[in-house]
């Protein structure tokens, strides 16, 4: 045999493996992409999990008195935050009244509530975030993450 | 004839467990008679041969539906006595929570009743006490929520309840006053007391109700 078709022989071998590796990189592909979206997800669950944790460590401190641990506040003194209507739709409204309070009357899933509701002052942006985390993933809520981003941005609109 | 035998000696055996068994009962409902009884709080005094107990002093309220509340509303009834204010935002909304099972336990329970003192007569109007009441969702025949002179409000509170109630500027609120519910018998003597800010506290007050109308053949 000559030299040059051995050379020949050789890369048409090389060409033909390059060939039959191609499709399993292709077929890999979507496996990396997987597997790179599972360890971002993984990493803002933590940090879901984080929010919800402490949200509801807060909000049993400062809410779950009236509001009760369930979420379902006290007859028609105190609304309940699960189901809530007056919640789906007034997103900002709920994170500023967690810092400055709330006065008169609230319409809540049709009914009328009318006790004033005390802030909590001395809330951070994060810490509102968490309660807010945790209120809106819970008694049917799933909103996902409430980040402090949003928090300052409704927070601004609503400062006295 | 072994049969025989083992037969017939567990027949003997039959009046001494029986004989064991009553015993036994009788044991277990002695011991129960005795700790069915509850404790009468305060002081007591000898007039002669009688012991006299502290009871609850005379006192003369409005609820929520103006009606005039006195010591008569409630006889030949056992009542939970408690003291809040409508505006209170630390421990009274936890109070009224377990009131309400109290309220709900005791539905079918005429002899039982419930009397709310609020400790902030300014604010808490007769108006605002009935929409408080309505709002918990609870009849006035059962549950008053009473308003009235303020010191005579906060004198029955520590001289007849023995509940801590005053204003104060240092508190959040304005006003310190305890958590307790306190149990009284028909007889206006207190029967127990009880932290009404905590779940096992209020069971305990539930079973103490049951204890006290037995008492009295209910």
């Amino acid at each position: 045999m000559p030299e040059n078709k051995r050379v020949v022989v050789g890369v048409h071998y090389l060409s033909r493996l390059a060939l039959c590796l191609l499709p399993l990189a292709y077929c890999l592909l979507p496996f990396a992409y997987c597997l790179l979206l599972l360890l971002g997800c993984s990493r803002t669950d933590a940090k879901f999990q984080q929010y919800y944790v402490q949200g509801e460590q807060l909000y049993i401190k400062h809410c779950s008195n009236c509001h009760q641990k369930s979420g379902k506040g006290l007859g028609l003194l105190y609304p309940p935050l699960g189901p809530s209507d007056y919640m789906e739709k007034n997103f900002n409204d709920v994170l500023c009244q967690m810092k400055y309070g709330r006065k008169g009357f609230l319409s809540v899933n049709g009914q009328d509530f009318n006790q004033p509701m005390p802030g909590v002052r001395s809330l951070t942006e994060l810490e509102i975030a968490e309660v807010a985390t945790y209120v809106y993933n819970t008694w049917g809520h799933d909103r996902g993450m409430v980040e402090v981003a949003e928090v300052k941005q409704a927070l601004d609109k609503c400062s006295p | 004839m072994k049969l025989f035998w083992g037969r017939q000696r567990s027949l003997s055996c039959l009046p001494i467990a029986i004989g064991m068994f009553t015993a036994y009962c009788l044991l277990l409902s002695a011991c129960r008679s005795k700790e069915e009884k509850l404790p009468i709080f305060g002081e007591r005094t000898a007039n002669g041969t009688d012991t006299v107990f502290h009871t609850i002093a005379p006192f003369r309220f409005v609820d929520q539906d103006s009606a005039i509340i006195t010591n008569e509303s409630f006889g030949g009834k056992i009542y939970v006595a408690d003291f809040f204010f409508t505006t209170c935002r630390t421990i009274c909304p936890i109070m009224k929570t377990q009131l309400v099972r109290v309220y709900e336990e005791t539905r079918d329970m005429p002899d039982v009743m419930i009397l709310s003192h609020t400790i902030d007569p300014e604010y808490d109007t007769v108006a605002l006490l009935h929409d408080f009441a309505r709002r918990l969702g609870v009849e006035s025949k059962k549950w008053h929520f009473v308003t009235g002179l303020r010191d005579s409000i906060y004198k029955i509170a520590q001289t007849s309840y023995f509940a801590t109630a005053m204003k104060d500027q240092t508190e959040p609120d304005g006003f310190i006053h305890s958590g307790a519910f306190l149990l009284i018998d028909k007889a206006r003597r207190i029967r127990g007391k009880y932290d009404g800010t905590k779940e096992e506290d209020v069971n305990r007050l539930m079973g103490d109700i049951n204890t006290l109308r037995k008492e009295y053949g209910e």
